[in-house]
């Protein structure tokens, strides 16, 4: 940028002191001449032609450009943590019922024992601390995901979309879920 | 390197005459004598087209905050004027009004005009051009098919009947407020990259910018179009992948609320 | 230093040979970017896109069980859920119709919800055949469970009472 600055100048410079030795330069062109448009400048120019279809060529620098990193880099809130595990806890305990009735429909050619009674049998023999601790991580996932599901029922309404009311709703679900999760363990 | 110091010496030495070039700046500001520096740390997303075999890298510099103006587009700026000019970033208006300097700071998607630096100098601050775009080079990602959505919902007044008098589309003062905090949208992008589900999805999902603009032209009562609209939108993928993340929301820069935008959409589908 | 990394003609000329300028002041040191996980889970594809930049994006195909007939009825599922799934807590359990309603709800919603993840995280234009594969799975194991809680619900005691029966062994 300077270095072409500094060529114009000079070149200006030139023009105002020696204005001979421009129109030398300029290939003895006479000014009617130039001023009518009619010196045609020829300029001798050795290059190569340009074979490469100039369409494809953004085209290929597309293929190499990477993804920004997302995911990894975004500040953990409460707003998309909070969503991501409303999905998490309802594939598992869909995954689950899923599981649970499935197997259940085969149990009698494979052999098992689903039914109720057996099942209550199994849960009524563990010790109490296995006890809570199956319920807690049965109940955590559901009672998020259902007071996780009235807000969404509050948003498809919408109502309660402004960032004060996302953010504090979205804490109140966390706490009232791991409270009664933890009450209903201790029944 | 010898030689370039020499060099550097002799510029040094008629700087007055290189002044001006750098002077026009206002990222840079002339510290007060007394002051002690203070040294803030920035990481920056780097990646060079140039060399598309290198992976894309972190590179961190180091600026006096006293020398720096407030806002995260100064230390840009900064850094491009002294330290690195081979760093590449958009900006235009510094003011948050052409939306070109949108970016990932610190976790979150903001014009980096209207994001100020956290003056705590013990942590650094991280750079990345918007999460999940294509990048062009450096903080630069490539917005061709953000505008290439923009254009598919029609962004334009759609009518046929022309007013009784022949003059403007008028609207009621009431009608017009219904335009409020959609119309002042600058397609940043930023709400769009923020969102997890446009991130997987952004080929057929609209995403909140341009859904907001989608309502934007659902919600005017001189649009004619509302039918047609609203069917070219009634499909699993344009609008029905919100799932109300609401990042939208949370991170837009001007403080619209495109989360809410898409809610009105799906309400107006629903009925 | 500083008049080094002021003037603009040394940095035009350095510029090309050392993109990252090393050992300049300020520019410490440059990182491998760590968050660029080693092994990616379906990353994206090299960009591509279709058309001229003045074309617009081309509009998803519609079809009568998609969109806003799909969200609506999913919604009032969801809205449906809320009283039935309340409810066992204050009565202790169902009535076997109830019982009943609510075992469909449940299956009727499951299935929307894992249908949801696969459209968000397996695109028809990446793995065609992995989609199309769990779209199958999904209905044969949302029948298996309709089937096998119908059985639960005539043979046994029912879904809420079990629970119960469970919950207070």
């Amino acid at each position: 940028m300077f270095s072409q600055k500094v060529a114009q100048q000079s070149l200006r410079r030139l023009a105002v002191q020696q204005p001979l030795a421009m129109r030398s330069s300029m290939m003895g062109a006479s000014p009617v001449a130039v001023a009518l448009g009619k010196n045609i400048q020829t300029r001798q120019v050795t290059s190569t032609p340009n074979t490469e279809d100039p369409s494809q060529i953004l085209v290929k620098q597309r293929l190499n450009r990477p993804i920004a990193p997302h995911l990894t880099i975004y500040k953990p809130q409460i707003g998309w943590i909070g969503s991501s595990l409303h999905r998490i806890t309802g594939v598992a305990l869909s995954g689950t019922l899923y599981i649970w009735a499935t197997a259940y429909l085969a149990s009698p050619a494979l052999g098992w024992h689903l039914e109720s009674a057996s099942m209550v049998a199994a849960m009524g023999a563990l010790p109490l601390a296995a006890k809570v601790l199956l319920k807690t991580t049965l109940a955590l996932p559901f009672t998020y995901h259902a007071m996780n599901g009235i807000r969404h029922l509050m948003w498809d309404l919408g109502r309660g979309l402004t960032n004060p009311v996302i953010i504090k709703t979205g804490w109140t679900v966390v706490g009232l879920s791991i409270a009664s999760a933890v009450g209903l363990a201790l029944i | 390197m010898a030689s370039l110091r020499t060099t550097s010496r002799l510029f040094a030495a008629s700087r007055p005459m290189f002044r001006p070039a750098f002077a026009r700046t206002y990222a840079t500001v002339e510290p007060t004598p007394s002051e002690q520096p203070k040294m803030k740390t920035f990481k920056v997303y780097r990646w060079n087209p140039d060399q598309p075999s290198e992976k894309p890298q972190m590179q961190s510099y180091d600026l006096d905050l006293n020398k720096t103006g407030p806002m995260m587009l100064d230390a840009l700026i900064r850094i491009k004027n002294e330290l690195d000019p081979t760093l590449t970033f958009r900006r235009s208006c510094r003011e948050g009004i052409c939306g070109s300097c949108a970016m990932n700071i610190d976790g979150v998607n903001t014009l980096a005009c209207l994001c100020r630096i956290p003056t705590d100098t013990k942590t650094e601050s991280r750079i990345y051009p918007l999460p999940h775009t294509y990048v062009v080079k450096d903080l630069v990602p490539d917005m061709t098919h953000f505008y290439k959505q923009y254009k598919s919902i029609k962004p334009y007044l759609q009518r046929d009947t022309p007013t009784e008098d022949g003059l403007e589309f008028r609207q009621s003062p009431e009608d017009r407020k219904k335009l409020d905090g959609l119309y002042e949208c600058i397609l940043c992008a930023c709400c769009s990259t923020s969102c997890p589900s446009y991130w997987w999805n952004s080929e057929e999902y609209l995403g909140p910018a341009i859904l907001l603009q989608s309502f934007r032209w659902l919600a005017d009562s001189r649009d004619e179009k509302t039918a047609e609209r609203k069917a070219a939108l009634d499909n699993s993928m344009s609008v029905y992948r919100c799932h109300t993340i609401l990042n939208c929301t949370r991170t837009c820069p001007k403080g619209l609320n495109p989360g809410r935008a898409i809610a009105e959409i799906k309400k107006m589908l629903a009925v | 230093m500083a008049s080094f990394a002021r003037s603009s003609l040394l940095r035009q000329t350095l510029a090309p040979r050392a993109p990252f300028l090393q050992k300049n002041v300020g520019v410490s040191q440059v990182v491998a970017f760590h968050a660029s996980a080693k092994k990616q889970i379906l990353p994206p594809l090299p960009q591509s896109v279709q058309g001229t930049m003045n074309d617009p994006a081309p509009i998803p195909e519609t079809h009568p069980s998609e969109g806003s007939y799909h969200w609506s009825f999913e919604r009032l599922v969801c809205v449906g859920l809320v009283p039935l799934t309340f409810a066992p807590f204050a009565a202790g359990s169902l009535n076997p119709v109830m019982d009943a309603i609510l075992c469909s709800l449940i299956v009727a919603h499951s299935h929307i919800g894992f249908q949801a993840a696969i459209v968000d995280y397996f695109p028809p234009s990446r793995v065609p055949k992995f989609r199309a594969t769990c779209n199958w799975l999904l209905r044969a194991f949302t029948l298996t469970t309709a089937v096998g809680l119908y059985e639960f619900e005539t043979n046994d005691v029912g879904v809420t009472e079990a629970l119960r029966r469970i919950w207070t062994a």
